[in-house]
């Protein structure tokens, strides 16, 4: 058995030619993807495609074609699919909430729609999600009344309700600041049980941060799967920096240190070659795609 | 059966008058003899400096893991007093949690149905007793039941509206979340139905009763407001959920306006438009059943 | 004791958790919950009952704090709720029922005289009379004299039925009696009088 039959076999999230189209917009078009456990990032600017994949992999949608299995259950089959949402926790890109909740109180409910009946276990899982997030002292506080990143991470907490298996957050770090994203790195590297995790962004820098693995979608596609260090390097060479701007590139910008930094295929003679980043890559990449 | 331990003489008031780490220890390990062990605790019941002196004694782990429990349990609460006596009854907690969050179960859902059937009724009663003449040139004034068209428009409505609440994407703003839950999309949806449509059975019922007019309009109402919001359920797993909700709508509003446009709004009570509802009623719960799993899916889209 | 300087009284205490003062409730568990947890542990070896009695206490606590009525000791108000959470834990729970064996049969651990002399209750007879009794008529004795419940509730916590629980309060008071008399008496009349105990 060859090394990817293997890895393909024991892939804890498969899926297979996905496609999803909205009208005339194409979603998701023909997407190949394996997840293993631990992070893999989904990387890919707004309208990519990425709450589509994945409100599907979270069974919210369905594909118009392609097939997903998760832990090698199929969401097409009704037991099957309840199966998998036993074992999901979920963090859509916009978290609603009934306006009278408080964090307590919310985290209850979505505790009930988990299937955790018993008052005390509810509230024995409620409380070690508060603690993980560190919202212990607001559990009587009205959800309007928090901050945006307060409310963020209550959206993690309720996802992480019941130790999920596959754990789908949609911009989770959206309204983080930095120290907070900090601490969202440890809390997701110290989950119980090893789960699968997928998280979107279209930053980036939290992928080098956060992320061992990495998928960059555009316009529907998949264009890269691999290790934040692998994407940077497909921009290897063609990253240079520079006094002055120049417009052979493909991108241009000025960096922190007040040079001019450049993104493209040919590099002139004698240019001074940086390190590329692993935005860089994408950069790279999204323009090759014709995203930007 | 003597007890011959050092302790059983009866310990002597000391100077100090406090029990020792030793005996502490001891007495947290479980290891201290019964006549001790009643001396200690005795002496802990007026004694702050010992009873703490005994916290040390336990696992702090432990003794957090329950307060961080009981800290949630208190903010949790019991929930409203409609709810501590409906758990009482016997009804599961988790299905009254659910129930709690639907917009046409809270307070200000109920008091505007109230209202709004507050001044419907109060309008009928009115033309009834020749307090206000009836509006619209062409209507007999005094005809049987005229004054009645109004309520009778209005009053399944309601509860097709209490009803479309329950199920609506819109009125639920935790609906993706739901969505992605293993909890059973369609019993959530038909335990919320159902209560939608008993609390707003309830004042359309009472206010019919209160109304001067057939006796049993009450019970006329009930056949109506049953199909109704079993069409609009029905209708969901084949249309949009607004424009299943708005379809249910519109198929008592035309008719009934037709009726009382025509001089004839009291239609409803008689045997064959109860039986035309109750048909509706029964294969409307048919398509539901049959279709419960649109509701698993995610079904907004 | 006096509460140290700057630090509200259990009473204060109580006052505010019935106010909603979620910060009082905390205080009050930080203050109580340690002796309350060794003190139900004695009575019931569960630990996961003691734990769910504990965090029931405190919510009876505070839900109920203004029932307070400010007479007799904040500690002593805790237990009653305790003791009476712990026999609604121990009804609850499907496994079996059991608690500690009574430790008499096992040789005291050793403790200092001076601490046995400095616990500061007068027994004496009593507690002499207390100590010759057997563990099953102590355990009667200890759940309805000292920790105060009705003998159904008694009944509850110690395993058997509520039958049991009134013949061997019965026969530990029978026995009491005769033991402080025969102290009185001397303890040459101590044989004859151990007929009358009976095997429980």
């Amino acid at each position: 058995m060859d090394e990817m039959t293997r890895s393909v076999r024991t892939a804890a999230v498969r899926v297979d030619g996905l496609s999803r189209r909205y009208g005339a917009t194409r979603a998701l078009d023909e997407v190949d993807l394996t997840l293993e456990r631990g992070i893999t990032g989904l990387l890919g600017p707004n309208g990519a495609g990425k709450t589509t994949l994945l409100s599907i992999l979270a069974t919210v949608s369905e594909p118009d074609a392609g097939r997903v299995l998760v832990f090698g259950l199929d969401p097409r089959e009704a037991a099957e699919r309840v199966e998998i949402r036993r074992r999901l926790g979920y963090l859509p890109q916009e978290l609603g909430y009934h306006r009278h909740f408080t964090v307590a109180g919310f985290l209850d409910y979505v505790a009930i729609l988990k299937e955790i009946t018993g008052r005390r276990r509810r509230a024995e899982e409620v409380a070690r999600v508060l603690a993980a997030i560190g919202l212990e002292r607001r559990a009587r506080t009205r959800i309007r009344a928090l901050s945006g990143g307060m409310r963020q991470r209550l959206g993690i907490a309720q996802a992480l309700l019941g130790q999920p298996d596959l754990l789908i957050l949609d911009e989770p770090t959206a309204g983080l600041d930095p120290e907070q994203r900090l601490r969202f790195r440890e809390l997701l590297s110290d989950l119980p049980g090893d789960p699968v995790i997928v998280l979107s962004t279209h930053q980036a820098d939290d992928i080098a941060a956060i992320c061992p693995q990495v998928v960059v979608l555009l316009q529907g596609r998949l264009h890269f799967a691999g290790t934040p260090s692998d994407l940077a390097a497909t921009a290897a060479g063609r990253v240079w920096a520079a006094d002055q701007r120049e417009t052979r590139a493909h991108l241009s910008w000025r960096g922190g240190d007040s040079r001019w930094r450049h993104i493209g295929d040919h590099p002139p003679a004698g240019a001074e070659l940086v390190t590329p980043t692993v935005e860089d890559g994408y950069l790279l990449l999204s323009h090759a795609s014709g995203a930007r | 059966m003597t007890n011959s331990s050092p302790g059983a003489a009866g310990p002597v008031a000391g100077a100090d008058g406090h029990p020792g780490e030793d005996l502490l220890a001891s007495y947290a390990a479980g290891t201290a003899g019964t006549v001790t062990v009643w001396s200690v605790e005795a002496h802990l019941t007026g004694c702050a400096r010992c009873r703490s002196a005994l916290s040390a004694h336990v696992d702090a782990e432990r003794l957090a893991h329950n307060r961080s429990v009981l800290l949630v349990r208190a903010a949790i609460g019991d929930g409203s007093r409609v709810r501590r006596v409906l758990r009482r009854c016997g009804l599961p907690d988790h299905v009254l949690g659910l129930l709690a969050a639907t917009p046409s179960l809270r307070r200000s859902w109920l008091l505007s149905v109230m209202g709004v059937l507050a001044v419907v009724a109060g309008e009928a009663a009115a033309v009834r007793y020749g307090w206000i003449t009836a509006g619209s040139p062409g209507i007999i004034h005094g005809y049987p039941g005229q004054n009645l068209a109004p309520f009778l428009l209005v009053g399944p409505l309601l509860v097709l509206a209490g009803v479309a609440a329950a199920f609506l994407p819109m009125f639920d703003p935790a609906c993706r979340l739901a969505a992605a839950a293993p909890f059973s999309g369609f019993a959530l949806l038909l335990a919320r139905s159902v209560s939608a449509l008993t609390a707003a059975l309830v004042p359309v019922a009472a206010a019919a009763f209160l109304l001067p007019g057939p006796g049993w309009l009450p019970v006329a109402l009930l056949l109506p407001s049953l199909a109704l919001s079993a069409f609009a359920l029905a209708a969901a797993t084949v249309l949009p959920p607004r424009a299943a909700a708005v379809t249910a709508g519109a198929l008592w509003a035309v008719p009934v306006l037709l009726l009382a446009a025509t001089h004839v709004p009291l239609v409803i009570v008689q045997w064959h438009a109860q039986s035309a509802c109750a048909a509706v009623l029964i294969a409307s719960a048919v398509v539901l059943f049959l279709r419960r799993d649109r509701f698993e899916l995610g079904w907004m889209r | 004791m006096r509460p140290e300087a700057g630090e509200r009284d259990d009473a204060a205490l109580l006052r505010a958790v019935a106010r909603g003062d979620e910060d009082a409730l905390t205080a009050l568990y930080d203050r109580h919950a340690g002796w309350l947890t060794v003190r139900l542990t004695r009575r019931c070896a569960m630990p996961d009952v003691v734990d769910h009695a504990v965090q029931d206490t405190f919510l009876a606590v505070w839900r109920e704090a203004g029932a307070y009525r400010g007479g007799g000791d904040v500690a002593a108000f805790i237990w009653g709720i305790g003791v009476r959470r712990l026999i609604d834990a121990i009804r609850r729970d499907n496994g079996s029922r059991w608690r500690l064996p009574w430790r008499a049969a096992e040789p005291e651990a050793v403790v200092s005289a001076e601490d046995q002399v400095l616990v500061g209750i007068e027994h004496g007879r009593l507690g002499q009379a207390l100590a010759e009794l057997s563990p099953e008529l102590r355990g009667a004795i200890e759940a309805t004299v000292l920790d105060g419940l009705t003998c159904a509730e008694a009944a509850v916590l110690l395993g058997v039925a509520e039958g049991t629980v009134k013949s061997r309060c019965h026969r530990a008071r029978v026995a009491l009696r005769a033991a402080l008399a025969e102290q009185q008496a001397g303890p040459d009349t101590k044989a004859h009088r151990r007929e009358a105990w009976g095997t429980s």
